[in-house]
Order: C-alpha cells, then sequence, then structure tokens
C-alpha cells in the first residue's frame, strides 16, 4: 500500500510540472493548445515512446541499454532494404526490422546472463556493432526507394497517427504484462534484488534474456516507423535517441538501480520531453538557448518530484 | 559440457580472433616495400556515412586508380576531429608524399594542418578549409551556394514574403557560410522576411519535426523554405506534404543527393544546388600528385555550384 501512495505522489508532482509548462507555454504561444499540434506532438514522441517502454524492461531488471539508437538505425536500413516497391508483401520488411531489433536486443541479454558482462559495457559494444552493421549495409548511403504501403504507416488512421497508435498499444500492452503477468512481477523481483529473487526460484537469467530481447524488438518497431516516417534507412539516424529514452523512462519515476517504475510514469516522462520539443520550437527559441532549458526542465522535474515522493 | 560464463567469453574471443585472423589472410596485405618513383597518398574522409562526403570520396580513390604509379589509402575520420588528427599523424609516420584532407571542422582541424606542415609534407584541403591554409585548396564557397539558393527563392517569390531557413550544425564553416550568403540575399530584397531559423542539424529527421512544429507556429506566414542541405530540405518537403501545404511553400536545398534530384523531376521539391563531388574529388587527386612531384600547383581551386531545376535536370541525371 506504501509503494502504491508514492507511485501516485510520483505521478501527481509529474504531472503537475507537464500541466504548468503546457499552461505556461499556451499563454504564451496562440498555436500551442489545438487539436493539430497535439497530433503534432503525438506524432513526434511515439518513436521516443515506443523505445522508452522497451527501455524501462531493461531499467526495471537493473540492466542499462546503450544501443537503442543504432539498433534503430540498423532496423531502419534492414527494413529499407527489403521495401522496394514491388518486391515483397508489405510485412516482409516490417518483420525484418522487428526481427533484426530483436537479435540485436537478445545478443545483448545473452552476453549480459550467459556472459556475465556488464550490461554498459555490453550494450555500449552492441551500439558501435549495430552502427557498423547499419553502415555496412547501406553502403554508408540513405537506402531509398521505399514502397507506399510502408510510408503509409507514419500517415493517418481515422486521424490518428499510426506511430501514435503503436506507441499507445505498445504502452497498453506492456502496463498490462507488468502488472497482471507472473513474468512482469519477476522482472521487479530481479531488479529488487536479484539473489533473494534467484533463491524465490525466479528463472533469473530468463527474465533478463526476456527484457533486453524486448527492448531489442521496440527499437526495431521504432526503426520501421522511423524509416516509414522519413521514406528512407538512414544508417546515420537514431544518433543519441537512448539519451531521450533513458531521460524520460528516470523523469517517470523509475530507478537506475531497478526494481521501482511503472508504465505512466514512463508515459508521462515522454509526454514531457515531447511537449518541451515542441514548446521551444513553437516560440522560436534559438537553439542554443533550447539545449540548456531543455537540459534545465529535466532536472528540475526528477528534482521537484522526488522530493515531492520523500516528504 | 557444462557452458560455465567463463568458458562462454573465451569460446566467443576465441572465435572473434579467428574471423578476425581470416579477414586478415584475405583483407591486409603486408606493408609492401615501396618501389621507385611510386607516389603515396593519405587520404582522411570526413565521414562516409554523409552522402555528399561518400560521393566525394568514392571518386577521389577512383580517380587515383587510374593514375599509374599514385598509390593511394583512404581513412574514415567519422566526423571526429581527434581520430582524424591522428590518421594524419599515422601518414606522417608512414612518409606519405602527400596528404589529401577533408577536414572536420574549421578550427579543431588546425593543428593536423599544421602537424602535416611542420614534418614537410604536402597537403591538400578538400571541401572544407581550416584556420591554417594547406598548400592547396580544393573546394566550392559555400556563400555561394547560400546565395544561389536564396536568389531562387528571391525570384519564385518576387522578392516578396516570409521565409523559413534550416541551419546545418551550427559553427561547420558550411553552415556559417550558407547562412551568411542566403542574409546577403535578405539585405537585397526587402520584402523578403526571414520568418523563423533553427538548426536541424543536417538530419532529416529533425527537420521533419521541426517544419512541423513550424507549420503551427507560423501556418499563412510563409511561402518558402531554405534548406542548408538537401537532408534537411526533404525533411521539410516530407513535413509539408503531409500537412497538405507544399504547393504554397517553395522549397530548395544545397547538395543535389540522389534523392533530392528524383523529388526535383517529379516536380515536389522546387530545386538544389549542384556542389560538384566529382570535380572536387579529382581536383584534390591531381593536386596531390602535383605537389609530391615538387611541381607547382595552385593555392586554391574552386570549383563552381550551379542551380538545378527541372529544367535543366537533365544535364545532371546519369
Amino acid at each position: 500500500m506504501l509503494t502504491l501512495d508514492r507511485n501516485l505522489l510520483h505521478r501527481f508532482g509529474l504531472l503537475l510540472v507537464i500541466l504548468f509548462v503546457g499552461l505556461a507555454l499556451s499563454l504564451l504561444t496562440d498555436t500551442f493548445l489545438s487539436v493539430a499540434n497535439f497530433t503534432n506532438v503525438a506524432r513526434q514522441i511515439s518513436i521516443n515512446g515506443i523505445l522508452a517502454v522497451g527501455v524501462t524492461f531493461v531499467l526495471l531488471t537493473g540492466g542499462v541499454d546503450l544501443s537503442l539508437g543504432s539498433v534503430v538505425a540498423l532496423s531502419g536500413v534492414a527494413c529499407a532494404t527489403f521495401a522496394h516497391p514491388g518486391d515483397h508483401s508489405v510485412f516482409v520488411p516490417i518483420a525484418v526490422g522487428l526481427l533484426t531489433g530483436a537479435a540485436c536486443g537478445l545478443v545483448n541479454g545473452t552476453l549480459v546472463t550467459l556472459g556475465g558482462v556488464a550490461p554498459f559495457i555490453v550494450t555500449l559494444g552492441m551500439m558501435t556493432i549495430a552502427r557498423g552493421l547499419a553502415l555496412i549495409f547501406s553502403g554508408g548511403r540513405p537506402v531509398a526507394d521505399m514502397s507506399n504501403e510502408l510510408t503509409a504507416l507514419a500517415g493517418d488512421l481515422f486521424g490518428i497517427p499510426i506511430p501514435m497508435l503503436c506507441f499507445a498499444g505498445v504502452a497498453a500492452a506492456a502496463w498490462f504484462f507488468l502488472s497482471n503477468f507472473r513474468l512482469g512481477r519477476h522482472i521487479y523481483a530481479v531488479g529488487g534484488n536479484e539473489n533473494a529473487a534467484r533463491a524465490a526460484g525466479v528463472p533469473v537469467e530468463q527474465v533478463k534474456l526476456f527484457a533486453y530481447g524486448l527492448c531489442g524488438l521496440l527499437a526495431g518497431l521504432a526503426g520501421v516507423v522511423l524509416a516509414a516516417r522519413i521514406t528512407t534507412g538512414q544508417p546515420n539516424a537514431g544518433q543519441a535517441y537512448e539519451l531521450d529514452a533513458i531521460a524520460a523512462v528516470v523523469i517517470g519515476g523509475t530507478s537506475l538501480a531497478g526494481g521501482v517504475g511503472t508504465i505512466t510514469g514512463t508515459l508521462l516522462g515522454v509526454l514531457l520531453i515531447g511537449v518541451i520539443n515542441n514548446g521551444l520550437d513553437l516560440q522560436g527559441v534559438s537553439s542554443y538557448y533550447q539545449a540548456v532549458i531543455k537540459g534545465v526542465i529535466i532536472v528540475g522535474a526528477v528534482w521537484l518530484d522526488r522530493r515531492q515522493a520523500r516528504s | 559440457m557444462r557452458l560455465t560464463p567463463r568458458k562462454a567469453v573465451s569460446a566467443l574471443l576465441a572465435v572473434c580472433a579467428l574471423a578476425l585472423s581470416l579477414t586478415c589472410v584475405s583483407g591486409c596485405k603486408k606493408a609492401e616495400a615501396r618501389k621507385e618513383g611510386e607516389i603515396h597518398i593519405g587520404f582522411s574522409s570526413r565521414d562516409l556515412s554523409a552522402e555528399y562526403t561518400a560521393k566525394m570520396s568514392e571518386a577521389i580513390v577512383a580517380y587515383a586508380k587510374t593514375k599509374p604509379g599514385v598509390k593511394l589509402v583512404m581513412v574514415d575520420a567519422q566526423s571526429d576531429v581527434q581520430k582524424q588528427f591522428s590518421q594524419v599523424e599515422n601518414f606522417i609516420a608512414q612518409k606519405v608524399d602527400a596528404i589529401i584532407l577533408n577536414p572536420c571542422e574549421l578550427e579543431a582541424s588546425t593543428p593536423a594542418v599544421d602537424r602535416a606542415k611542420a614534418a614537410g609534407i604536402p597537403l591538400v584541403l578538400v571541401n572544407q578549409v581550416t584556420k591554417s591554409a594547406g598548400d592547396s585548396y580544393i573546394g566550392s564557397n559555400d556563400f555561394d551556394a547560400g546565395r544561389i539558393a536564396m536568389e531562387a527563392i528571391a525570384k519564385k517569390l518576387n522578392g516578396q514574403g516570409g521565409v523559413l531557413m534550416l541551419h546545418g550544425i551550427m559553427g561547420t564553416s558550411a553552415q556559417l557560410q550558407r547562412e551568411a550568403g542566403a542574409r546577403e540575399i535578405f539585405a537585397k530584397y526587402p520584402g523578403l522576411k526571414l520568418v523563423d531559423h533553427q538548426t536541424a542539424s543536417w538530419d532529416r529527421a529533425k527537420a521533419m519535426a521541426l517544419t512541423e512544429n513550424w507549420i503551427q507556429a507560423h501556418k499563412g506566414k510563409f511561402s518558402a523554405i531554405f534548406a542548408h542541405n538537401d537532408e534537411m530540405a526533404m525533411g521539410a518537403l516530407l513535413a509539408l506534404e503531409r500537412a497538405g501545404l507544399k504547393k504554397d511553400v517553395t522549397v530548395i536545398g544545397i547538395d543535389a543527393i540522389a534523392q533530392a534530384l528524383t523529388a526535383v523531376k517529379e516536380g515536389r521539391l522546387d530545386a538544389t544546388v549542384f556542389q560538384d563531388a566529382v570535380g572536387q574529388g579529382k581536383g584534390s587527386v591531381d593536386a596531390a600528385i602535383l605537389l609530391a612531384k615538387k611541381q607547382p600547383c595552385p593555392k586554391e581551386t574552386l570549383i563552381p555550384f550551379q542551380l538545378i531545376t527541372r529544367d535543366n535536370l537533365s544535364q545532371f541525371l546519369k
């Protein structure tokens, strides 16, 4: 019961920050508070959102995944390679992109569990390996000429951006999974106290492998969505995407030490980062100041949030 | 046999070592003894993952192969100033006859140029300049590119209207000069208004998100977008098309990458500015050979930019 209350406070604290930022932006610009702009924000946060949900699982087990951005690029390139018009059905490139991501995630997971190498090192290695593979497979050039069926993935369905639907679906499934499935509870147990979990009969290795695999799969999905959005597979895309994703998760109250965190928190973190990026552009704030303001709001949000959670 | 973590790791390392030695058998030859009269050139490319640079670098390698007695080695600095500095130092240690440098940065790549100078090895700068001049510079004046693109926008809008500008990575010589060139045109046409300008770091996805936000903020207040490169122009184009606004907005980029040319052909992109990658590449090899043979070589060779629209496109499509 105690943990539930703390989580509630967490969420309220963060919600207040988002409402405050939103209020400030709607007072400062007359365009922020409009349906068109909300669709816009939704479209832009989808990719970071999908990545953040995936990396929440890894962070919950007490690990980290630094390879996200590179895996996004590799999956995007792999997807675009199979997406030339008339080559294959639209499901082939999507499957190739997802499987590429999942494969990277499973390699990460295997090395962390079976190899016993620290997650930071394993995923740092994967970060450069995946980037290198993306450059090799694409010959260093963007892979263009994608079929309309695939790029339609970045379009709308009943007026709602499809990337947003993907993000919402992924988040809902992850939330349901973590709260209702035994494997979901195992993920918290492994991150909370690995030895205790092992003693209680939790298959620690399998749980971790699952978390990294799922994180990779979602990075693959993000890669497919990004390729559809920019209509190319770019080997140099996704630079530093892992930082925005991890920032969103941590803002959302997930502990870097593992065992504590929620999907709803991650959603709020993603929303905050998205609203800041969008709002600063609408305001016409210079690029130099944008970087500083963004950093201050992120650190400030976490500080306020933790302070409130303690009191 | 039970697979312990330690065994798994050693097995993995063994496989890696084996793979490495196998690639070495096929790939890396031992440094051959240098033949009399042979010219060795070291070339450090800024970043092979950037389409324009890749095209220019390929031209350099291909053109050097056609020159008898010339051996050229290319390395990729991956936009890392520090890495490029070590590459130049390695070339100096190998006592190459000339170095072709495609610098990462205006200021930070300068020490590498000075080091080569101190070692007495001739150095050709290609595509970008550094603070210290090399023995020869082959490139195009980015100032002109900005001017040509903005002039085309001014003509299209009859000198009246709002313009948005997408910057490259702030502080790179291409970004600074392309902006300065564009600003000169703004000064010339008082009816042109710079509604907003912001960096999208040469990146398509960033340019697309930024343009989407601009459409919210400035809808109806702008009728042209000038992007410092084609990748960003393509991002802006996709955002405008999705919002159904392309017909009201002129979009022009720089570089003439393959996708931009296709987009011009299809009537989606209004124009791009052609920078002659192959011409720059060939020029730099010629200069390096002249300098290695201690023959006179011009200090600066400028390859002009050209505006590509639907009307003159056929000359550039191969």
